[in-house]
């Protein structure tokens, strides 16, 4: 690393041997100038049905905080806390609200053929989103520390160990799926909804069909 | 009240059978009210604010 001033340091911001400047090129060329966090829309964009989508990004935030409060708390809490149950029930909630405001999302985006004008990747990213999200429920269901839990665990070990899965992802190690809840799949999760922002903003939002701009 | 919600929620909960079809009224009335919402979502107009543009006409700015 080196450190200079004035007319060296300007030359060194364009040098493309140094990986500092690719990144930050890479960086800055993600999405369009002023489209990262625009303050205008397309007016077609003036629909309820353009709404799911920053609701299930709502629904994913509360997600994550209400997880966090958990985490602290320790997974038996909601059994012996009135609080803990309170948050547990925030983090259930929210979850379902996640889920039916992503399918809405997808319904809303299947039937204006969203992958249109080169946005193949952004319904891709939206749609290994919706796969990884229901796993990530699914070991949230292996991590109740209840009975409930355990029947899950019980009736999902034979479908996930005829996958070959079952190595490296055992439904019947609660301590395994618990980790797997909160640390792998959320960074999984959070890596693929920036992926799917970012490919919104450099896209931008789909046009009804009739309403095609792009020809 | 907490002891009859959670009663609802223990429950074996009731099924509807429609040929090869079962589903929990739970899971239909969830289905039902999200297909609901879809509609809404494309016929209730939505509150505009000031004047739009077109993503075309501000990118030809």
């Amino acid at each position: 690393m080196t450190t200079s001033t004035g007319a060296k340091s300007a030359a060194e911001t364009t040098d493309p041997g140094n990986w500092t400047n690719r990144l930050r090129g890479r960086i800055e060329g993600l999405v369009p100038p002023g489209e990262a966090l625009p303050d205008r829309q397309p007016i077609y964009v003036a629909s309820w049905i353009y709404v799911f989508g920053v609701l299930t990004l709502s629904s994913l935030a509360v997600v994550i905080l209400s997880g966090c409060v958990l985490a602290v708390g320790g997974v038996q809490w909601w059994h012996v806390s009135s609080l803990g149950h309170y948050v547990n029930s925030v983090h259930l909630w929210s979850v379902e609200l996640f889920f039916g405001f992503m399918v809405i999302h997808l319904w809303g985006k299947f039937w204006m053929a969203a992958w249109r004008g080169k946005r193949a990747m952004t319904w891709v990213s939206g749609v290994l989103l919706f796969g990884i999200s229901i796993g990530t429920s699914f070991t949230g269901f292996l991590s109740q520390t209840n009975f409930s839990a355990q029947w899950i665990a019980g009736e999902g070990k034979d479908g996930i160990n005829s996958t070959g899965a079952g190595a490296f992802f055992n439904v019947l190690n609660p301590g395994q799926m618990l980790l797997w809840h909160v640390v792998l799949l959320p960074l999984v999760v959070v890596l693929i909804v920036l992926i799917h922002i970012i490919q919104v903003r450099r896209h931008g939002v789909v046009p009804p069909l009739d309403a095609d701009l792009e020809g | 009240m907490m002891k009859s919600l959670s009663i609802v929620a223990e429950g074996p909960g009731r099924y509807i059978h429609w040929g090869v079809i079962q589903i929990s009224v739970a899971n239909l009335v969830i289905i039902v009210a999200m297909i609901i919402l879809f509609v809404l979502a494309l016929i209730v107009p939505f509150p505009s604010g000031h004047d739009e543009e077109t993503d075309q006409e501000r990118r030809q700015k």
